[in-house]
């Protein structure tokens, strides 16, 4: 066990892209957690995808040892977090394993919506936030102005800002002197009973769930029965200890101490991220502040383009859930698309990844079809469903009123943008709040606007409008009344199921065209002519054709060249291969996504 | 060995110059290049069919490129191959592809006493603004001198090849190049929908929009104008592509089509013999189990060629005998005359003819599978089904 007086437990947090990772693998480097020649970039981020995409998904924890100014060798727990707003909560519990936060800000960005969220966040959980200005290497890079916005911005006082390089290494030594000094040792009560906090968890084929876990009081050891009080789930410590980032078991974790707790439980769903961890007897009777149920934001429908894959699919997804308890599917059946699942996600990147994930690592082809969001109808008798697809949607007749989910949406943008994003904003149904400058260069900008909205393509719009300057946060505020409509997708005069979606009545008439008009382009002409039709509880409201193919041969004779020909044709029977076939029509994939990609 | 290929190829790589559209192995002529071209094709075609082999082909083919940009250097090269693959007395067919910047009537005249019997000459349209985009070498006044000189001979068959869809060409220029290649006298015409290739010049112009991209329904409707068009004039159509006076089709061009073996010379050359005949070409693999046909090619390179005119073929495909008998059938529905019950049985396609009958592209008419007026257009559809085997 570690005095406490000599730990401090603190995390990085950025807006993406600020240099969070690279930053981390400094300090690691620096304190010789890990030797030079074992070093990787993003070493915390152990996925591939996270090295490709350069983010952080699964928080991480290590334990670093740092020998202060003072002589006096501190032990630091570095608890990396997501920086994606996909993962707000998780970050949030995070946050509550530390006493402190290096707010880490790009020396040429400057402060960003994440920024503010982040910083909002650690305020909340009262944590000492020291200001990083980074990437001081670059050479637009601008301390000063980016200090001015932190203090405008965030009133954060930024006189003592840590200017800092990942690139080079300057200024990592004195942002951890700046840990020692300002971030207050942890505070608990070694004499009261077991309370730790579950910040993530990870499945281990072999050793089942590991929880990532903050003791707040007492202590934990192998051996040790403990009951997490939000599943009421009891099981035997098999093994605790630190990270570094392998694991290092140890007899006992103490007050202040972040380690791992090998659980012996295969069922990952029973240690839950926010949960609180106590003896299973003369346990504590008040869990931590601050759990709740994570509930997906966004579902889809994931189908094998090859329907012989539909169990290992199922495989698949039971795999991945281990390891991202977030995911939740049930079993789906589509006219069109065969069985597949219909999946939840945290929000979009995470739904991404989890697509990404499933067809790389389990060698799947999958098909996603739009995504949805969690509507709520109060029927006409009283009672309230919650549907997560278009096909649940109930007839008209029988819906009293339906009711869908509205978030604070905060876009970080200067000032000469501000018209482009209003612009947007206004074809997003969503309503102006406030904006205030933050400072010359930066613009606040407040809406409340339905989820529905935002995950139609509303990011890559945004980035798009201000040249990528725009930055974006969210969160949710509630369910609110909404005229919806149910818009169903004809093809060739048949209705395909995967292509239906829900949309307000105001919007319905132009999307339901813009619709049709793309999904036109995107369907290559067939041997038959194909009407596209999209139709609101039976009547038409669009239509367009996709003409029958007129010719499509190769007649040139290639002085007798046969091979070539043969070659031609199974390039052409590959293609149509990678199609849907939906009775005598061949759709592409990327019809299923076309209504996210129509701009009104 | 079965049977000495009756049907020889022989691929002349040498242009004026390269036209936008073309991916074809060729390159730009010179003096010394036709010189060295001319000996490596007869060394490699006499090491082919060396003296005293039982050589007897009935036709022979010389394509490009541009065979009439060797001049004086062709009417020797043709004798020179007859002589080689013992073509000889009435019946052969003769055929070479020329250009009209290159066939002057001296060249016509000096062709047939070589043995030549037919000129396939390379109009492509009669439309000085469609030759322009298609980068052709001449123009259409040319292309008439080219065609009576070759009609004045009075001992050639003449065949015209057309392009059709070509960006820019509309209609009555279509047509107005029909009448005019009906109006020489050629008793075969060959119209091509022009294909952008991949890398090509013209490729590049249409992917920066520099060119419009072809518009397949303009190029269907000029198919169908041109099988009426030369229908009325007496030129019917006996292949896809293929349009002529009955009884002057292309003999050469109808073994690709049924199956028939044939010998290649010269770079990217492409031929096909019995596997048990693999030796004759040069490849001394051995024929992996339950191969039946070997299709194969030379180097298309046309400098590594040179440099080894005698090497084995670059390129091999072994086929089985069901894969071959698929491939027949693929290639017989080119034809108008299709293929019979056997053919489709044998190649185990009859399923798939039969679903093609009830999609309109084929018909069963006289005992015998056909393509229809649908089909024709779409025959990548029937093609690619029917060598599918599905």
């Amino acid at each position: 066990m570690t005095d406490p007086a000599r730990i401090r437990n603190f995390s990085i947090i950025a807006h993406i892209d600020h240099g969070k990772s690279t930053l981390a693998d400094r300090v690691l480097q620096l304190t010789h957690t890990i030797e030079d020649r074992d070093m990787v970039e993003q070493v915390l981020d152990s996925m591939d995808i996270e090295r490709e995409r350069g983010i952080t998904i699964k928080s991480q924890a290590v334990r670093v040892l740092f020998t202060a100014a003072d002589g006096i060798e501190y032990t630091f727990n570095l608890i990396d977090t997501p920086g994606h707003v996909d993962f707000t909560y998780e970050v949030s519990r995070s946050l509550a394993a530390c006493e402190g936060v290096l707010l880490v800000v790009d020396a040429a960005q400057g402060v960003e919506a994440q920024t503010v969220a982040n910083a909002l966040m650690a305020m909340n959980a009262n944590l000492e936030i020291i200001p990083v200005i980074n990437k001081i290497d670059l050479p637009s890079a601008d301390p000063e102005r980016v200090r001015h916005e932190i203090e405008e911005a965030l009133s954060i006082p930024a006189d003592d800002a840590v200017l800092t390089s990942g690139k080079t290494g300057e200024g990592i030594r004195e942002a951890l002197q700046a840990v020692v000094d300002r971030v207050p040792a942890p505070i608990g009560d070694a004499g009261k009973p077991l309370k730790a906090l579950i910040f993530d968890s990870y499945f281990d084929a072999y050793r089942g769930v590991v929880a990532l876990i903050r003791v707040v009081d007492g202590s934990i050891s192998a051996g040790t029965k403990i009951r997490m009080m939000a599943t009421s789930t009891v099981t035997d410590v098999e093994e605790v200890g630190y990270r570094r980032p392998a694991n290092v078991p140890v007899d006992e974790l103490g007050v202040g101490e972040v380690g791992y707790l090998v659980t012996g439980l295969k069922d990952p769903s029973l240690v839950k991220v926010g949960d609180t961890v106590t003896l299973a007897r003369h346990g504590s009777t008040e869990a931590l502040p601050g759990y709740r149920d994570v509930k997906p934001m966004v579902y889809t429908g994931l189908f094998p383009i090859d329907g012989d894959q539909y169990p290992e699919l199922r495989d698949a997804l039971d795999r991945l859930r281990l390891n991202d308890p977030a995911i939740i599917y049930e079993p789906e059946s589509s006219h069109a698309l065969g069985f597949g699942f219909r999946c939840g996600f945290l929000g979009l990147l995470h739904m991404e990844i989890v697509k990404e994930r499933l067809e790389r690592e389990f060698d799947l082809d999958l098909l996603a079809t739009a995504p949805s969001v969690e509507y709520r109808v109060t029927k006409t008798r009283g009672d309230v469903v919650t549907i997560h697809s278009p096909q649940d949607m109930p007839d008209a007749g029988s819906v009293d009123f339906m009711e869908e989910p509205y978030l604070k949406v905060t876009v970080l943008v200067p000032p000469e943008y501000v018209g482009a994003v209003m612009e947007l904003t206004d074809g997003h149904r969503a309503s102006f709040v406030n904006m205030q400058y933050l400072s010359n260069t930066t613009v606040d900008m407040h809406y409340e606007m339905p989820l529905s909205e935002l995950i139609m393509d509303f990011f890559d719009q945004l980035k798009s409008r201000t040249k990528g300057y725009a930055s974006l946060d969210y969160e949710l505020i509630g369910y609110r009344r909404s005229e919806l409509v149910k818009l169903d997708v004809l093809l060739a005069g048949k209705p395909v199921d995967a292509l239906s979606f829900i949309v307000h009545r105001d919007k319905a008439y132009a999307r339901g065209k813009m619709l049709t008009e793309k999904l036109r382009e995107i369907i290559p002409r067939q041997m038959f002519e194909v009407p596209i039709q999209a139709a609101i509880g039976g009547r038409i409201i669009a239509r367009e054709t996709v003409r029958a193919m007129r010719k499509d041969v190769i007649a040139k004779c290639y002085g007798g060249d046969i091979s070539r020909k043969r070659k031609l044709l199974e390039k052409q029977k590959k293609g149509k291969k990678r199609m849907k076939n939906l009775g005598t029509v061949e759709v592409p994939q990327e019809a299923f996504m076309a209504i996210l990609k129509v701009d009104d | 060995m079965t049977e000495f290929p009756e049907h020889v190829y022989v691929h002349v790589p040498l242009c004026v110059s390269k036209c936008g559209y073309c991916d074809f192995c060729s390159v730009v002529t010179s003096e010394r290049l036709a010189d060295t071209v001319v000996a490596a094709l007869t060394v490699q075609a006499s090491t082919l069919a060396p003296a005293g082999s039982c050589a007897h082909a009935s036709t022979l083919y010389f394509g490009g490129g541009t065979p009439s940009v060797l001049g004086a250097r062709l009417p020797r090269l043709v004798t020179a191959m007859r002589t080689v693959f013992g073509v000889a007395g009435e019946g052969a067919e003769v055929t070479v592809e020329a250009n009209p910047d290159s066939m002057v009537p001296a060249l016509a005249a000096a062709l047939v006493p070589a043995g030549v019997t037919r000129v396939s000459l390379g109009v492509q349209s009669f439309d000085d603004s469609v030759l322009r985009v298609l980068g052709r070498p001449h123009d259409a006044g040319s292309a008439e001198r080219a065609a009576g000189g070759v009609m004045a001979t009075g001992a050639l068959d003449l065949s015209i090849d057309l392009m059709c869809g070509v960006p820019g060409q509309d209609m009555r220029s279509w047509e107005e190049s029909l009448v005019r290649a009906i109006d020489t006298g050629a008793a075969h015409v060959s119209v091509y929908p022009l294909t952008v290739e991949p890398g090509t010049p013209m490729d590049a112009q249409v992917l920066s929009g520099v060119l419009p991209a072809p518009d397949p329904d303009l190029a269907a409707e000029m198919m169908l104008t041109a099988e009426r068009m030369l229908g009325a004039a007496g030129i019917v159509r006996y292949e896809v592509a293929n349009f002529a006076v009955p009884g002057h089709e292309s003999r050469h061009n109808s073994a690709y089509w049924t199956g028939r073996p044939y010998l290649a010379v010269g770079p990217a050359a492409h031929g096909m013999v019995a596997a048990d005949d693999a030796r004759l070409v040069g490849v001394s693999a051995t024929a992996p189990a339950g191969a039946a046909r070997l299709r194969y090619a030379y180097a298309s390179d046309v400098q590594a060629w040179l440099d080894a005119p005698l090497a084995p073929p670059a390129e091999i495909e072994w086929l089985t005998a069901d894969e071959a008998a698929r491939e027949d059938a693929m290639l017989g529905l080119r034809l108008s005359a299709g293929i019979d019950p056997a053919l489709a049985s044998r190649a185990g396609v009859v399923g798939v003819l039969e679903s093609l009958v009830g999609d309109g592209l084929l018909e069963r008419a006289d005992d015998r599978w056909r393509v229809t007026q649908r089909g024709w257009l779409l025959g990548n559809q029937v093609f690619g089904r029917v060598w599918a085997g599905e």
